[in-house]
């Protein structure tokens, strides 16, 4: 994949993830719900590929005010990733060359890479999590699950035990994909599987639509590495 | 701001990586400013189930169980120590919730107050203590809406 094809690919994933966020504030209240339509607005224009340096910029210092108004992110991850891809989409725009463009988006690529593989370490070295009693916990106590019926999963332990490994697993092997480009889009399908659960399990929705954001940005690092080594 | 943002440029990932106090909002009502509330009330009670098309349309728009997210981490920064902005961040919503019907209040009642309790898994055991009682907050004429 080329640099640009990412970029756009990016771009149009991105939009839409902004678009769905910013339809949930517009029912809330100021300043967010002003800014929510701002942003709706701003995402149908990055969607179509209208001034993205413009419309980018406009993102960034709207995201900014978000910061600021709720003191951090208003949504943790998913809000940190937002900002992560658009700024490193930006900086693809301004950089004077293609070396600081490949810069801003290796910085991207390593960002997802990251947020696999740290999640599964930080849960690897932790007792609770290898023998499933953390995702007990998460179940039986937590404030995510979506239903009462979802809680009932809590009853499983050896359920909870196999999905509580095979999480760890995916998530550390992760990096292990930009070997091979077929392995690559196998293991993006099975993240955005891993997104779509704890989008039904736990309601994380906007991690479902912005994570898959940056996969076309790993698509081209994956073969600009290739090219590479 | 330097603070709020390099957290977001310089992330950690750490999802999950341990499993600390989980918090419950509980909302009460009161007539004026120096009585208590003699019921509490779950704030935005999970349902029982949630059916496949509920499912579908809430992967696009879920916007109140967001908005209990954010409260949930405002009510981990009040386990961490008291600030004035993250209780009106949440007396705010739960005030509108009421303005919104989403409540149901007894026009008797003038204010608003929620508390926070700790679910927490010790020595086998569930623990389960309140953390945080807070300030009344107005509910200026919402219970004539009900």
């Amino acid at each position: 994949m080329t640099l640009e094809l990412a970029v756009r690919l990016a771009e149009i994933i991105l939009g839409f993830a902004i678009f769905q966020q910013s339809l949930e504030f517009v029912r809330g209240l100021q300043p967010e719900k002003t800014l929510g339509f701002i942003r709706a607005g701003l995402a149908i224009l990055l969607m179509l590929g209208l001034q993205p340096l413009l419309v980018e910029s406009a993102l960034l210092v709207t995201a900014v005010i978000l910061i600021r108004r709720f003191q951090g992110p208003y949504n943790g991850g998913s809000d940190t990733m937002t900002v992560l891809v658009l700024l490193c989409l930006w900086l693809s725009h301004v950089a004077p060359t293609r070396y600081w463009q490949e810069i801003a988006l290796g910085y991207l690529a390593v960002q997802l890479i990251l947020s696999y593989f740290q999640s599964g370490w930080v849960k690897v070295v932790s007792p609770e999590w290898r023998s499933g009693s953390a995702l007990q916990q998460v179940f039986a106590l937590s404030a995510y699950p979506v239903s009462e019926n979802a809680r009932l999963w809590a009853g499983r332990p050896q359920v909870l035990r196999a999905m509580s490994w095979s999480v760890m697993v995916f998530e550390l092997l992760f990096p292990l994909a930009l070997l091979n480009q077929i392995l690559l889009i196998v293991a993006l399908g099975i993240a955005a599987l891993f997104h779509l659960a704890n989008a039904c399990l736990f309601g994380l929705n906007r991690f479902f639509w912005i994570w898959p954001a940056a996969f076309p940005v790993i698509v081209w690092f994956q073969s600009r590495m290739a090219q590479v080594f | 701001m330097i603070k709020l943002l390099l957290p977001i440029l310089f992330p950690s990932w750490r999802f999950f990586s341990c499993i600390g106090p989980s918090p419950r909002i509980e909302v009460g009502f009161a007539v004026d400013k120096n009585s208590a509330p003699q019921e509490w009330l779950p704030f935005r009670p999970s349902p029982k189930k949630i059916n496949f098309p509920l499912g579908l349309q809430q992967l696009f728009h879920n916007p109140l169980w967001n908005e209990r997210l954010y409260i949930n981490t405002c009510t981990e920064h009040l386990f961490e120590g008291y600030s004035e902005f993250r209780e009106r961040e949440i007396g705010q919503r739960l005030v509108v919730a009421v303005l919104n019907k989403e409540i149901v209040v007894d026009g008797a009642f003038h204010y608003l107050v929620f508390r926070i309790r700790a679910l927490e898994v010790e020595a086998g055991q569930v623990r389960d203590d309140v953390v945080f009682v807070s300030r009344h907050f107005a509910l200026l004429d919402a219970g004539d809406k009900q």
